[in-house]
């Protein structure tokens, strides 16, 4: 039964966790190296890594998406695409994915005269499920090691946190004051139930006994 | 545009519920107070009268217009998000 409870728990706190990080924008600095745009097959279930700019696209098994692709400040490769998020989830409200595809194109830079860029983001990059992190916003930084210090994040974990601490208090509160002492009255009448069993039992016994006695 | 009035639509939902159970909680809670306040003696009108005024008080009062903050707060933050993301 505990590992049952630690199990349930360990998966839980990890859907969490899991959800938040690719949810949440994170930063890179990067240089952009080129743009493209390719046909995207969304017929199966990574379609849940993409977008739903608009109502029609819902329907769509596959449609052209934009790509930035960059080489990060430790020389490693990122692909972002570069979708509407619309009115969907999670809450960006982009609509300024062709803006942000002309900016991209504005930023390109060669490695021997290398302009560095901060790309905000959301998602994860996975070569097996082909999945790409949506670009939310592009600007210019001076440098490869400029620290981008994220307040958003940090508002809205602590938001996060103290929203279920409050939650959790209460919850606790209510099953000392509430649940607990109606189980130990359920409890109690249980164990005055089997008791009177007991006897009675007892004293069949009892009467058997007076025939075996003889 | 279909999308923006299905989100708008949801939102009134979810805040409409919350905002019902705030009203709700909070006025229950003011009339606790005027109670516990009544009980505790010196106030020479009869109990109901004083909560009943009590609570005509706080329908007029900025505390309950403070709760439609339900309401402004998230939408403020909605049309903040789309101007970052979009404009800035």
């Amino acid at each position: 039964m505990r590992y049952l409870r630690w199990s349930f728990f360990v998966v839980f706190w990890t859907f969490v966790v899991a959800f938040l990080h690719y949810t949440l924008p994170q930063t890179d600095i990067v240089r952009i190296v080129n743009t493209y745009e390719e046909r995207q097959e969304l017929g199966d279930w990574t379609r849940i890594f993409w977008s739903v700019p608009d109502t029609q696209s819902e329907g769509l098994i596959n449609r052209d998406v934009q790509f930035i692709q960059t080489v990060r400040a430790n020389g490693r490769p990122m692909v972002y695409r570069n979708e509407d998020t619309g009115w969907g989830w999670p809450p960006y409200y982009k609509f300024d994915t062709a803006n942000l595809y002309t900016e991209a194109n504005d930023g390109i830079s060669t490695r021997e005269n290398p302009k560095w860029h901060a790309i905000r983001h959301y998602g994860w990059r996975n070569e097996f499920l082909s999945i790409f992190p949506n670009a939310v916003a592009i600007w210019e930084v001076e440098g490869p090691d400029v620290r981008i210090i994220p307040w958003v994040n940090i508002l809205i974990l602590a938001v996060l946190a103290a929203l279920y601490w409050a939650i959790r208090v209460r919850w606790l509160r209510f099953r000392r004051n509430r649940i607990d002492p109606t189980l130990e009255e359920i409890t109690d009448s249980w164990e005055a139930a089997g008791d009177a069993v007991d006897d009675r039992r007892n004293r069949i016994r009892r009467w058997l006994d007076t025939w075996r006695a003889n | 545009m279909l999308g923006a009035l299905r989100i708008l639509l949801m939102v009134f939902v979810v805040l409409t519920v919350i905002y019902v159970c705030l009203s709700l909680y909070s006025r229950a809670a003011r009339r606790d107070k005027l109670e516990a306040e009544w009980d505790e003696g010196g106030i020479e009108t009869p109990r109901e009268t004083f909560v009943q005024d009590g609570l005509r008080e706080y329908d007029t009062s900025l505390r309950r217009k403070l709760i439609l903050g339900v309401y402004v707060v998230p939408i403020t933050l909605i049309c903040l998000i789309i101007y970052l993301t979009n404009f800035a």
